[in-house]
């Protein structure tokens, strides 16, 4: 259903799948506001709902973020996207990659999903227009064989927006 | 590259702001002292190993944790940080610590969170007893097994690991090798071992690893010391600062213009890098398979010829210009007689002849320097002790012909690079042009002498039926030849990195200099051009000569060659001994 297929996912180690348990119990209790986890039993892949906050440009619109975990998790990145139709901003690309630099060279297993969506939720809520990032039409069209935001070597533009 | 480059074809003496007064050794040097190898110069380098390498760094780190009394782990974090430079950790430090401390990620204490019985770790969530925990100076607490994963992640990701940081997100305090030794598995450990080593030689501008595959060796560099030039320990020699082969007496932006030259060139080329030609006389193609360009053809034939210009061996004497040589562009037009000469020739009015004349001399030196050193290696492997039984020497009186091959090796680099040189010399520089083949071609004779001595002579008394008396001679031919042979090349180099200065108008030493019909003498009375002056500077022997002259012995104009018999021609070139007195010699 999406155009980016899911990363050569090799089974999720012991140790990622007892953090993963950790995090979404965790979640169930304390979730971030503004995010909902959809329930399925694939500890893998999360799907989450994203709703704009109140007083930003994605007020009252909804998005979907696709969260796959490799093997190594959290000492590897999760792969994050949004689903079709991704958000229109500055930093998000039309199939849904997203340039946000602790999703790739500046990921700490420290962090969690709930701390990931969290960035993602002040990054579109600090967006100041809705419009595509500059490069998104030769992005995409690079991407098109599935490729994972994760091979790319993101150059990160300003944090503030 | 700087100004000095600009000064190349200017003749300007671009080395001689840096190297005026580098000590070069030479002018002193007798031709007996068969113990030096190579070159004399100080030398402005250190080639170190892997144990030398981590002394060094240990010293440094050493340093700088007890002039700014911290733990070694931290001051090794510094010193990386500033690209191992001792002086400038301890001027970035005094002169601002704290923000020294902020960007290389140091705490000035300590920060000892509360400790309780039981800790949670901030990776996977478990909670573990605060004994099977540990933090770095910012107390934030991982358990051991995440501390593992999280440093080993990092070691396999490549040389960034040595930049390691807390892995809480909001905490940038460095992680050091104490703590990889504390939790990394053996293989991470010798892995961040490696890249700490690396970075000490790759981060370091006065330190590089020698470019020879499979070298592991690196050099220390007296930053601002003069010539470039390298020998590893493993035998390759290169240019510190181009880290291309050496390329004395040439600079580094003409080697870069002359490879690149090359590369576009090269399918012009292919037709000259065949390596067989056919023999001049029966046509039946001829591979070279020795490192000196006399070439004798098979039998029934047996012509004897130069594989440069496929000319009569038996030409190449004296009234070619020179003992063996054959180095000289124009001589080779004017031999239009040749089949080969004769193809250039339609290639004429082109600039591709002109480089082809030079590049092929190149490309041959470069060839026989190849040839030369698996020569080398056979004599070191084999040769050197059959020779051995067969003369009953000891090996230990047998490296006289070890530093001739070693000689030989150099001098065809040398060589290989004048013709570089002789490209990009201006064709306008007349009076230059002449005195730089005129000396080129005095190289080249001396190193055929010399190749043909240590390459055939030598032949025969490995080959001999048993011990020969005609050995000593040969040992005293080859050792001197060898000493007179790097003598002149390194007057050669520095007389070419100085820009040819010597040269200059008209004047007495011209005139007696050389009358006994040498190439310099012949290709000046052709040209009828301005007269070339050497001062006596460059002659090999200088100054120093005429003292010698005292009757007892002599030393040959040419090859400086010291002699203590009394005949009036040099045994190693066949030179007549020369009777007039230079007034500058004489004092
Ligand atoms: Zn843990
Ligand atoms: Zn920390
Ligand atoms: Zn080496
Ligand atoms: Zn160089
Ligand atoms: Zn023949
Ligand atoms: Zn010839
Ligand atoms: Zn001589």
């Amino acid at each position: 259903m999406t155009s980016t297929s899911s990363p050569s996912t090799k089974a999720l180690s012991k140790i990622a799948c007892n953090r993963l348990q950790k995090e979404l119990a965790e979640w169930q209790v304390n979730p971030p506001f503004g995010f909902k986890h959809k329930i399925s039993d694939n500890l893998q892949r999360w799907i989450i709902e994203v709703a704009g906050a109140p007083g930003t440009l994605y007020v009252s619109e909804t998005y979907q973020l696709q969260v796959d975990f490799p093997e190594h998790y959290p000492m590897e990145a999760p792969q994050v996207i949004f689903l079709q139709p991704a958000p229109l901003h500055p930093h998000i690309y039309s199939n849904g990659h997203i340039c946000l630099d602790i999703l790739y060279d500046s990921w700490s297993p420290a962090m969690t999903v709930s701390s990931v969506c969290i960035s993602i939720l002040s990054m579109l809520s600090s967006s100041t227009v809705k419009q595509r990032p500059p490069d998104n039409d030769r992005y995409v069209r690079n991407c098109q064989n599935g490729r994972s935001p994760k091979e790319t070597r993101w150059w990160f533009h300003d944090d503030k927006v | 590259m700087d100004s000095e480059d600009d000064d190349f074809h200017s003749g300007g003496t671009g080395m001689e702001s840096d190297e005026g007064d580098a000590d070069y050794g030479f002018v002193e040097n007798d031709s007996d002292d068969s113990d030096d190898i190579i070159y004399h110069r100080h030398q402005n380098y250190t080639i170190l190993g892997e144990h030398d390498i981590i002394r060094l760094q240990m010293e440094d780190i050493n340093r700088v944790s007890q002039v700014l009394s911290m733990s070694r782990d931290d001051a090794c974090i510094l010193l990386r940080h500033y690209k191992w430079s001792v002086n400038r950790v301890h001027d970035e430090w005094f002169a601002d610590e704290e923000s020294v401390r902020k960007a290389v990620g140091l705490l000035e204490k300590p920060i000892e969170m509360p400790r309780s019985r039981e800790m949670t770790c901030g990776i996977c969530f478990e909670v573990y007893p605060c004994n099977r925990m540990r933090s770095a100076a910012c107390g934030h607490h991982f358990c051991n097994s995440c501390w593992e994963g999280y440093i080993g992640t990092s070691i396999n990701d490549g040389p960034g690991c040595l930049m390691l940081r807390c892995p809480d997100p909001d905490c940038s305090v460095a992680i050091g090798q104490g703590m990889i030794n504390v939790v990394a598995t053996e293989e991470d450990k010798k892995k961040y071992a490696r890249y700490l080593l690396r970075s000490y030689i790759e981060d370091n501008r006065k330190t590089k690893w020698c470019p020879a595959p499979g070298c592991e060796f690196a050099v220390d560099f007296v930053l601002g010391s003069g010539s470039y030039d390298i020998i590893c320990k493993c035998s390759h020699s290169f240019c510190w600062n181009c880290t291309e082969e050496a390329h004395r007496p040439v600079d580094c932006r003409t080697v870069a213009r002359w490879i690149l030259k090359n590369s576009t060139e090269s399918e012009n080329m292919n037709w000259i890098l065949a390596n067989s030609k056919p023999c001049p006389k029966c046509k039946r193609p001829i591979e070279k398979n020795q490192g000196c360009m006399h070439i004798t053809c098979t039998p029934p034939c047996k012509f004897e010829f130069c594989w440069l210009c496929l000319g009569p061996w038996s030409d190449h004497g004296e009234k070619t210009g020179g003992f063996y040589a054959c180095n000289r562009y124009e001589a080779a037009k004017q031999e239009g007689m040749y089949d080969e000469t004769e193809r250039r020739r339609e290639m004429a009015k082109n600039s591709l002849e002109r480089y082809t004349h030079y590049y092929e001399r190149w490309a041959t030196n470069q060839a026989s320097r190849q040839k030369a050193l698996s020569d080398l290696q056979d004599m070191q492997a084999v040769q050197l002790e059959k020779l051995s039984d067969k003369q009953n020497q000891p090996e230990s009186q047998l490296k006289f012909i070890i530093e001739a091959w070693l000689q030989i090796v150099e001098c065809r680099r040398v060589l290989k690079w004048t013709y570089a040189y002789g490209y990009y010399l201006p064709e306008s520089e007349y009076a230059k042009r002449e005195f730089f083949e005129y000396l080129q071609g005095e190289a080249e004779s001396g190193l055929e002498r010399l190749h043909q001595c240590a390459e055939k002579e030598l032949q025969g008394f490995i080959e001999a039926e048993g011990p020969t008396k005609e050995f000593n001679d040969f040992r005293t031919k080859l050792a001197g030849l060898t000493s007179v042979t790097r003598n002149y090349f390194e007057n050669l180099v520095r007389a070419l990195e100085t820009g040819l200065n010597d040269v200059g108008p008209s004047s007495h030493l011209a005139a007696c200099s050389r009358t006994s019909g040498s190439g310099g003498s012949i290709s000046r009375a052709k040209s009828g051009k301005s007269k070339v002056v050497r001062s006596s500077a460059f002659r090999p022997g200088g100054p120093s000569r005429s003292s010698s002259d005292d009757g007892t012995h002599w030393s040959c104009g040419r090859c400086t060659f010291v002699h203590v018999n009394p005949s009036n021609i040099c045994q190693m070139c066949g030179h007549q001994r020369q009777t007039c007195a230079h007034p500058s010699d004489n004092q």
